[in-house]
């Protein structure tokens, strides 16, 4: 590992070159991001400005020949340095650093001049990732998420990758309440999923596989009539699975879960590289999730819902938490017991539905069920796709009851445990009506008393971790 | 009531109403989406060419939903009901597709109260209850306005007393 003051351009290319990665002090403590900053955005503009030149004019291009080639290339050079010029004015007017009282601050903006400061008391998560780009200079960037509606996270661009790890440790470390200095916590690895599982559980997820089969279906009838109309269909039905497919690939390969005293930590990617610590405590719901086609090599994907991580994300992107993509399920659950050390899966009573249930969704109704004790309420649900949901009762936000006119016909209603905004719903389908209101009182009560007696949001301090 | 019989959506020691003066005020917002909607079909009529009928249809359909939409205004108004318990809040509503949400004093990170410029002449306002999950569906609408802070005061008094974290 490089010293922290330093950062060797190219070392991913093999080019050893060298470069002193001052990243500024003003004397009062404030650090500057790196000063490579502005070229890696430069750079990272290149590929982007040419695509919009393919785009926009990619036909003249082809009529116009050298002449047009190299004013687009000339172009696309300008442009390049238009934005390294301004990430330069960006970056010397970035500053971060630790006020008095222990708070991140962060100062940016070029034109318009943006304050920010993150009570670290409310900390979620810091995660360090590597872009494609940054990558080639062996850069990384720190994203710090703070509890709280909206913009509430905090994304610096770049460090080198020991800086971006000691300032998460630093950050981890104040949030705990621990010195400043304190060593990175060490991390043991506990399950890395090999890439062919993954491309296998991939392809085999029920909308995937189903949405393949019906482009093979396609594909025959189309040579057999020669109906070639239909290879657009395709291209659809084909193209987007396979697109998916690849895209969560490339994002998911090596995918590796550690442990380590600040919690689980997942490390994933191809091209971009992230890493993600799970805190225990901030884990509001687990799901289980089981394509029909998994079944057979006993896999399933864990996703789990966090306080202020994976709702909607900058974008308004919904973002996917995973605890793993695929995995054997006892791993799974082992995993699983990390989060939640008091749960025995295999030890919940399922309630099952009716019978009558049958008449209200005749595919599903076997597999739905719901499950309590003293710590969590599980529901399950899903023929072609089983979800198992789990809620710590302490985690329970509010209690629904639902019911259309269906399942008033046939006395039901449904029981809806709310969390924090994720992938995972707590939904448990078509219960008895009677039960489904008695369980939300009971749960609403169970919820309050689990409340009453709940330590784990402060996990760090926890003796007998 | 009759449409409360049902065991999952009763609350033993009753619901308390909602204003039935938010029955008016969504009237009022009904009749005036109504009037795009007539000025919509006569623009269609002035228009030359256009068979006679097709107005005629849209115009018996539209007052036909018109109609029931009144109808159905009423019944919904009067489903609303909400219920303060010792630790958690009970809010019920809907005919066809009924909810009843359970929200705990603890859990409560904010309550709004609001109410448009119809709701604000008739003297209605809603009260709605947000939790750290988005999915929370807790508004009471038609309360009287001291009604309404009153409740909106007694919920913030109670969120405090019991607020946990995350």
């Amino acid at each position: 590992m490089t010293d922290p003051g330093q950062s060797r351009i190219g070392d991913d290319l093999g080019l050893g070159l060298t470069l002193p990665g001052d990243s500024g002090d003003d004397g009062a403590g404030r650090r500057h991001v790196h000063p490579v900053t502005p070229v890696v955005q430069g750079v990272a503009s290149i590929p982007v400005a040419i695509l919009i030149a393919i785009a926009t004019g990619g036909g003249a291009l082809s009529q116009f020949g050298l002449g047009a080639f190299a004013a687009v290339a000339g172009a696309v050079v300008i442009l390049a340095l238009l934005v390294t010029g301004w990430s330069y004015l960006a970056w010397r007017n970035l500053w971060y650093w630790f006020d008095d009282d222990g708070d991140f601050r962060v100062d940016s903006g070029v034109l318009t001049r943006k304050q920010r400061r993150l009570q670290l008391s409310r900390l979620q998560a810091v995660d360090v990732a590597q872009p494609l780009f940054a990558r080639l200079f062996s850069m990384a960037e720190v994203t710090i998420e703070v509890a709280g509606s909206g913009d509430s996270r905090v994304r610096l661009q770049f460090l080198t990758l020991p800086q971006a790890r000691a300032l998460r440790n630093e950050v981890l470390a104040r949030a705990a309440g621990l010195r400043a200095d304190t060593q990175e916590a060490p991390e043991t690895p506990i399950v890395t999923v090999p890439p062919r599982d993954l491309a296998v559980s991939l392809l085999a997820r029920s909308t995937t596989a189903l949405l393949l089969l019906l482009t093979a279906l396609i594909f025959t009838g189309t040579v057999l009539t020669e109906g070639w109309p239909a290879i657009p269909l395709m291209l659809v039905t084909g193209g987007l699975p396979v697109l998916i497919v690849v895209m969560e690939f490339i994002r998911y390969f090596r995918f590796t879960v550690s442990d380590s005293p600040d919690g689980l930590r997942l490390r994933f990617g191809l091209l971009k590289t992230e890493t993600r610590t799970v805190p225990p405590g901030r884990v509001q719901s687990i799901e289980f999730v089981e394509p029909l086609l998994w079944r057979r090599w006993n896999w399933v994907r864990v996703r789990v819902n966090i306080a202020g991580v994976g709702g909607d994300d900058r974008n308004g992107r919904k973002e996917e938490t995973l605890l793993i993509p695929v995995a054997p399920r006892e791993v799974a659950v082992a995993l699983v017991q990390r989060v939640l050390p008091e749960l025995d899966i295999e030890a919940l009573a399922w309630e099952a539905a009716p019978d009558r249930v049958r008449r209200r969704s005749p595919i599903q109704w076997r597999q739905i069920a719901v499950a309590w004790n003293g710590e969590v309420l599980a529901t399950r649900r899903g023929r072609v796709t089983r979800r198992i949901a789990l809620i710590r009762h302490a985690r329970t936000q509010s209690v629904r009851v639902t019911q259309g006119p269906w399942e008033r016909a046939l006395d039901l209603a449904s029981l809806h445990v709310d969390t924090t905004p994720g992938p995972v719903k707590v939904m448990a389908l078509h219960l008895d009506a009677t039960l489904a209101r008695t369980l939300a009182d009971d749960q609403a009560a169970r919820a309050r008393q689990a409340r009453g007696s709940d330590s784990s949001t402060h996990w760090a301090q926890d003796d007998d971790r | 009531m009759a449409d409360r019989t049902d065991v999952a959506f009763t609350y033993a020691e009753g619901w308390t109403p909602v204003s039935t003066k938010l029955i008016l005020a969504r009237r009022i917002t009904l009749l005036l989406v109504y009037v795009l909607v007539v000025a919509m079909v006569v623009t269609v009529t002035l228009i030359p060419d256009v068979p006679r009928v097709a107005p005629l249809i849209s115009g018996v359909v539209a007052l036909v939903v018109f109609i029931w939409l009144w109808w159905l205004i009423g019944r919904r108004v009067r489903s609303f009901g909400y219920a303060e318990r010792d630790d958690d809040l009970l809010v019920t509503s809907g005919i066809m597709f009924r909810r009843l949400a359970i929200v705990p004093y603890g859990r409560m990170q904010l309550v709004d109260v609001k109410a448009g410029p119809i709701d604000r002449l008739l003297g209605v306002t809603t009260v709605q209850l947000h939790t750290a999950a988005a999915t929370t569906d807790a508004s009471i609408p038609g309360l009287e306005p001291d009604v309404a802070a009153d409740l909106r005061d007694r919920l913030a008094q109670r969120g405090e007393e019991r607020s946990t974290g995350l």
